[in-house]
Formats: C-alpha cells, sequence, structure tokens
C-alpha cells in the first residue's frame, strides 16, 4: 500500500512537472516550487533534459566553410560584370550574390551583366578609369591574358591562399598563365560535342509494320557512332556528306585566336623555346593549313562559317537544319531547341574530334580581380565565391556547363543518368575536364601576330597562295613585331 | 553701354561654343595628339612621333581600304542618276502614287542594321537569292555571295545605293516641284520630246539638288562603316576584300587595340574629307553663281 501511494505520489510529481516544463516561462513559479518540495532530483531531472535537447537541436553559429579569403574589407561595394548570363540566369546570379552577401557581411555587390558590346565597354571603363572590380573574361578567347598582359588586372597566384587554390583543377587554375602567374578564378566549362543532325547525317529512319527501323532514307547513310575521333577525319566526312546530301560542312576557324587551333589541332610549335622566334611555318604547321586548304578547295565547308568571328554563325545554320554536323558545348543545345524544336528531337551528341596534341581543351570562363581594385580582398572573395564548388554546383543544375572544382563533381546530381541531349556530357564531363590544359605559351602582340596569320591563312584558302609561303611570309612579318 | 553691348553676343554665343568645345573641338585635338603616341585605349599614351604615319604608310591593306574607300564614290553618280530618274517617274498625278513614294522611302526609316541583316539572310547560301536563281535555272548550284572576294564590296555598295534610294529621291523630287511647269510648256512648243524635255528643263533646274546630293552622299561613302560591319562581320570580307578606310580604322583601334595608329587613320580620312568638302563647296557655289 504504501508503496502504491509512494508510486502515485511520483506519478503525479512527473505529471505536474511535466506540465510545469511545457508551460512558457511566464507561468507563476509557484506551481514549480510546490512539486519540487520533496522530488527536487526527480524534478531537475525531468526539467534538464528538454534544456539539453533545446541545446542539442540549436543551430549554433559556426565557421562558414564558403568563408575562405581573410580580410575582407569592411563596408566594401563592389562591381561584378558578366557576360551574356542574363536574363537567362538572373535568378541564379541575384541569388549567389544574396548569399555572397551574408557570407561576407558588410559587402555590397553591384552586378552588370554586358553581352555583344562587352569588350568594347570593358576598354571604355578601363580607359575612364571606373572598370568593375570583379570580371567574368573568357579564357578561352584569351581575354585573361589580354588584359593581364597590359597589366589591368590583378596577380592571382600571389594574393590566393594554397588552400584556396586547391580547389581547382590544377589545368585550369593554370590556365592563360601570364608571365608564369594565374589571372582568374576558373568558373564554369564547357566540353565540346559535335551535334549531329541525325535526319542529314544519317537519314530519316524507315519504319516496318512491326515498327522496327529496317533502314534510313534521305541521308548520308552515315552512322553516328562512327564520327571520326579525331580532326582529320573531317574532311573525307565532308566529302562524303556533300555527295550524299548537297550540305556543307559547318566548320569554324577560331579567328580570334588561330594560333591556339594550331596548337591543339596540329600539335604545332607556334614559338621557340626562348620566345624569341615564331616557328608556325614547320611542316606540322603547313599540314594542318593544307587540311582546310583542301577543304575549300574541295567545296565541301561553307566559307562564310569557316572564317567568321561569330560562332553564333556557325550555330545558325546547323539550327536552321542546313547543316549534319556543328561543334558546341551542350550549354547551346538549348539554342536549337528554342529556335528550331523539329530539329530537336533528330539530334545526338558525340564526343568532339581531337587534334593531333591529344589534349582535350582548355579552360572556357574565369573570373578576374581588376589590378587597382580599392577591396582587393572583398573582390577576390566574390570571385572566389561564385567559383566555389557549391556555386559551381548549384550553376550546373540549370544549365549544361561543368564545374572547375573535382568537389562539385562528388554530387550525385553527374553520378544520376538522363535521357536529355543537354545532359549527354555530364557523365564523362568530369574525365573531360579534368585534364584540360592550357598548351599555348604566352604571345606576344598576341591580336597583331593573330592578324597576321587570319591574312596568311586567308591567302592560303582563298587566293590560291601555297600554304608553306603564306605561312612562311606571316612568320616574317611577325618575327619582325618581336624586333620592335 | 558700349562695352556691355560688345559683350552681348559673346555671352548668347557661348553655350554653344561650350558645347562645340568639348564635343568637337577637344575630341578632334585629342585626335591629332593620340595620332603621335602609341596608345591602346586602357593604358596611357606614350608619345612615338611619326612612327604611326610611317607604318600606315608601309601597310599595304591601308592602301586596298583607301583604294575600297575611292571605289566606293561610284556610289555617289549612281544615286544622283538613279533618284533622278525615280523621282521624275513619281513626280507624276496617278493615283495612288503617295502610296509609291512612301515604299521607295521605307529603307529610309528602316536603319542600316535591320537592312543590313535582311540582305545577309538575302544572300545567304541557302538565302533568296540563290533559291530564285537556282529555280530559274540561272544558277546550278547556290554561289556563297558574300564568301566571294570579287563580290564583296558591289554588294555592300548595292546596299549603300539601295539605302539611300528614298532620301536621295525626295530632294530631287521636292526640287522637280520647284521648277515652274510654264519651262516645259516652253520646252515642248521647242519641239522637244520627253526626254528632251527632262535633260534640258529638269537636269539643270536640278542643279542645286544635284550639287547638295554629291556633296552628302560622297562624305557618306567615304565614311560607309555599317553596312561593311553588318554584311562581312568583323573581318572585312574574305582577303579584307570590303575593307574601306572607316573599318580599317574602326579595326586598328577597337579590333588590334591600336587607339594611335587608329588616329592617324582618322586623320588621313580627315584630310581627305576636307578636300572633298572643299572641292564640294566650290562646285556648290558655282552651281549658284550659275544660277
Amino acid at each position: 500500500m504504501r508503496t502504491k501511494m509512494f508510486a502515485l505520489f511520483v506519478l503525479a510529481s512527473i505529471l505536474l512537472s511535466s506540465c510545469a516544463t511545457a508551460t512558457p516561462s511566464t507561468q507563476p513559479e509557484t506551481i514549480i516550487e510546490t512539486v519540487v518540495v520533496e522530488s527536487t532530483k526527480l524534478v531537475e531531472v525531468e526539467k534538464t533534459v528538454p534544456v539539453e535537447i533545446e541545446v542539442l537541436v540549436t543551430p549554433t553559429p559556426g565557421p562558414n566553410p564558403e568563408v575562405v579569403i581573410e580580410g575582407v574589407e569592411p563596408g566594401a561595394e563592389i562591381t561584378l560584370w558578366t557576360f551574356w548570363l542574363s536574363p537567362t540566369f538572373d535568378e541564379y546570379i541575384k541569388s549567389t550574390i544574396a548569399r555572397f552577401e551574408e557570407t561576407y557581411p558588410g559587402v555590397k555587390v553591384n552586378w552588370e551583366d554586358h553581352q555583344a558590346t562587352f569588350q568594347d565597354d570593358l576598354r571604355n571603363a578601363f580607359a575612364a578609369g571606373n572598370a568593375p572590380d570583379v570580371i567574368n573574361l573568357s579564357v578561352g578567347e584569351g581575354w585573361v591574358s589580354d588584359y593581364a598582359t597590359q597589366g589591368l588586372l590583378l596577380n592571382l597566384d600571389d594574393a590566393v591562399p594554397q588552400n584556396v587554390k586547391d580547389l581547382y583543377y590544377p589545368g585550369l587554375w593554370q590556365s592563360q598563365m601570364v608571365d608564369g602567374k594565374n589571372y582568374q578564378f576558373p568558373w564554369y566549362q564547357g566540353v565540346a560535342v559535335e551535334l549531329i543532325n541525325t535526319q542529314l547525317y544519317q537519314g530519316t529512319p524507315e519504319i516496318d509494320a512491326e515498327g522496327k527501323i529496317t533502314g534510313y532514307a534521305g541521308g548520308a547513310g552515315l552512322k553516328v557512332e562512327d564520327f571520326p575521333k579525331t580532326v582529320d577525319g573531317l574532311p573525307d566526312l565532308c566529302k562524303t556528306i556533300k555527295e550524299k546530301t548537297g550540305t556543307l560542312c559547318d566548320i569554324r576557324l577560331t579567328v580570334n585566336d588561330l594560333l591556339s587551333q594550331m596548337v591543339y589541332e596540329g600539335n604545332v610549335k607556334v614559338m621557340s623555346d626562348d620566345g624569341k622566334q615564331f616557328t608556325f611555318d614547320s611542316p606540322e604547321a603547313v599540314e594542318w593549313l593544307q587540311m582546310y586548304v583542301d577543304m575549300v578547295k574541295d567545296g565541301t565547308v561553307d566559307k562564310t562559317v569557316l572564317v567568321t568571328t561569330n560562332d553564333r554563325v556557325g550555330l545558325d545554320l546547323f539550327t536552321s537544319g542546313q547543316a549534319a554536323f556543328y561543334q558546341t558545348g551542350p550549354n547551346l543545345i538549348r539554342e536549337v531547341r528554342a529556335n528550331n524544336p523539329a530539329l530537336y528531337g533528330y539530334l545526338a551528341a558525340v564526343p568532339a574530334p581531337v587534334g593531333k596534341s591529344g589534349v582535350l581543351g582548355k579552360g572556357l570562363m574565369g573570373i578576374s580581380v581588376k589590378g587597382d581594385t580599392s577591396y582587393p580582398n572583398a573582390s577576390i572573395a566574390l570571385a572566389q565565391f561564385f567559383t566555389n564548388p557549391k556555386s559551381m554546383l548549384d550553376f550546373s543544375k540549370i544549365v549544361a556547363i561543368y564545374p572547375s572544382t573535382p568537389a562539385s563533381y562528388e554530387d550525385p546530381f553527374f553520378s544520376t543518368p538522363s535521357v536529355a541531349i543537354e545532359d549527354s556530357a555530364k557523365p564523362i564531363a568530369k574525365d573531360i575536364v579534368s585534364k584540360y590544359a592550357d598548351i599555348v605559351p604566352t604571345i606576344p602582340n598576341k591580336a597583331d601576330v593573330n592578324q597576321i596569320v587570319l591574312d596568311a591563312v586567308q591567302q592560303a584558302l582563298f587566293n590560291n597562295v601555297p600554304a608553306q609561303q603564306a605561312l612562311s611570309d606571316a612568320v616574317a612579318q611577325a618575327n619582325a613585331l618581336l624586333g620592335q | 553701354m558700349t562695352r556691355r553691348t560688345s559683350l552681348t553676343p559673346y555671352l548668347f554665343l557661348t553655350p554653344a561654343l561650350l558645347v562645340i568645345a568639348v564635343f568637337t573641338l577637344y575630341p578632334i585635338i585629342s585626335v591629332v595628339y593620340y595620332s603621335f603616341t602609341d596608345y591602346s585605349i586602357v593604358t596611357p599614351p606614350e608619345w612615338i612621333g611619326l612612327r604611326n604615319y610611317q607604318q600606315l604608310m608601309k601597310d599595304p591593306v591601308f592602301w586596298l581600304a583607301l583604294k575600297h574607300s575611292f571605289t566606293y564614290l561610284l556610289v555617289t553618280p549612281t544615286l544622283i542618276i538613279l533618284c533622278m530618274i525615280l523621282a521624275i517617274v513619281v513626280n507624276r498625278k496617278l493615283p495612288g502614287i503617295n502610296l509609291f513614294r512612301a515604299l521607295y522611302y521605307i529603307p529610309v526609316i528602316c536603319g542600316t542594321i535591320a537592312v543590313g541583316i535582311a540582305w545577309r539572310m538575302m544572300l545567304d547560301t541557302n538565302g533568296a537569292l540563290n533559291g530564285l536563281l537556282l529555280s530559274m535555272g540561272i544558277l546550278k548550284e547556290p554561289v556563297q555571295w558574300l564568301a566571294e572576294p570579287s563580290y564583296t564590296l558591289t554588294i555592300v555598295m548595292m546596299l549603300t545605293i539601295w539605302l539611300g534610294l528614298g532620301y536621295y529621291m525626295m530632294i530631287f523630287l521636292a526640287g522637280l516641284q520647284n521648277i515652274p511647269e510654264e519651262l516645259y510648256d516652253a520646252a515642248l512648243i521647242d519641239g522637244c520630246n520627253s526626254w528632251q524635255k527632262h535633260w534640258y528643263v529638269s537636269v539643270p533646274g536640278l542643279r542645286p539638288q544635284i550639287t547638295f546630293v554629291a556633296v552628302i552622299s560622297s562624305l557618306a561613302a567615304l565614311q560607309v562603316f555599317n553596312e561593311v560591319y553588318i554584311l562581312t562581320g568583323e573581318l572585312g570580307g574574305i582577303l579584307n576584300s570590303a575593307v574601306t578606310i572607316v573599318f580599317y580604322m574602326w579595326r586598328q583601334a577597337f579590333r588590334l587595340h591600336h587607339a594611335g595608329m587608329g588616329s592617324a587613320v582618322a586623320m588621313v580620312l580627315l584630310i581627305i574629307t576636307l578636300a572633298f568638302s572643299i572641292m564640294n563647296i566650290r562646285m556648290l557655289e558655282r552651281g549658284t553663281e550659275a544660277q
């Protein structure tokens, strides 16, 4: 009986004490004090448990893993310029900026997107002394080295700690080195694919009564899986396509950076080791140029596309359904889908053919910091933030671009199979991007030398000047520039 | 009182003079200075004396561009002849004639860029022109019009002529409507046929308009850029086949980043246009005296 009475008393105490813990702190304390009389220990246990739980579940402010740059200037107001990302990616850019401003409190970011006039706007801004602090520059087109050689960008190799540099693939961090120093945080990367219009390349499938494909009609009768693995397979392919379909190959020379194309495609050594003379008239260079000369003579390539400075000219030709294939990034498949939905259903994508250098490619986009910015640390922090693994992963999820940070690829997103053609490069992207490397040496007077090479290439392509003579003349002119 | 009177006109002139000084005089003086410097826009200019001019004289593309610009002047007589004929044709009281006048004027209000893009599409390998010529059996296979160096400059000039037809036609039309009808009556009485009537009355009567169109269109021809840029991209045509002097100047300043060299080209262009302007003004004065 005593035991029962004691048990009843304990239960009543528990009941009352739990009521007390469940009530807001504004409840009269008298109730708790009344209960505590004989079962202090028991009540204390019941009271401390929820308190402990509360401590455990409450998020505690700790070091934010995205904060990797120290000494960010308080009250900094910096400007970011991006290249051709608005309005499509407004939401992503704005949300990343908001996250940055939360991560580095006190820094304000003003964002501007510039498009076709980006380069002109940027030069004018530098000339006027109001260039942006953080700038999205193309690595692929050589913009980073253009501005870095003029002393306009911040040397990031000296300004960024090693643990931050280690976040990026070394080949991408070392893209566009100028005098052995890096001037860009590698941003989003592209994986070159050959987009194939299967109606032209293969033909329209002929289907029997059972729904099986019995053959193809109207196209070149080629198999997508047999697309050339190397660049030197293109001339024969173009001949076949011209003969079978009457269409021309949609191939583009990198008119703004021909020496680079020579290096990757032809494995051409463009400068001597001591950097004192150009050497792009070697047998390898002549062979590379002769390949294009032959294609022009055979009439198998679209000449307008071949020497256009605007990659959209080639993309437009492909999008209009008048070309069998075109090399581009998977991110631009959205243009085909938007402008010619009927073609979208007949698209296939294969890896782009590799040149004789065997190197798959180089970096695409980077983010640089203005050399004389008033807020170097805040600017470095912003450039780094946009290129950190989380920001890159978020970006990859909304468009077919590929991160420059190995950590991003650990997300299941990259290992999840997808049926969309835009994602066709996703499973192989890490392997390709990790091997990107810049194998082109720093070219002095690059714009002038490129113009000389462009003139020489045109003379060979369109004016019957032998490739060897055109390149030797160009080397002589380029060497004369070195002597100035 | 006298002092205040003498200052008053200058006070009225000051705002206009300030605007001219800032937006015309200062840029001209700057260009003269930059032409003697090595200047890439983003870095400070460095004085190099006459080196830009020396390099210009040695550059074969500069001479090619100059040749193209002078060839481009053929646009002027072509425009004068075509626009006069067109003005005579539409200077009639026919039903719906205003519609025709408006149609001829449409390219003027469309703008070079829009018209240039339309022309580029028309001249594309798979464009309307090839389609038409292939369907008529004139061509056996499509021609890449803008990739043929021998055609490029002519095509660009044709675009300029087409763009200018409506504008200059209106000037001649206004001139024709100011010629007294009695002169045509007198010509008929004198036995002039329809052709002679225009040769002996309309053409002399349009002399001020001819001089005006010659001045304006020749200066515009020397400064052509938009048409070249739109039809040939940043390349100026394969083998520099459509590079004009202004396009060459743009390429030097903004593609090759040699603003100093670009300024030297601008100085050469300034001298040429100045010479043309003086020549044209003399012609205008002579025309006025003759009247």
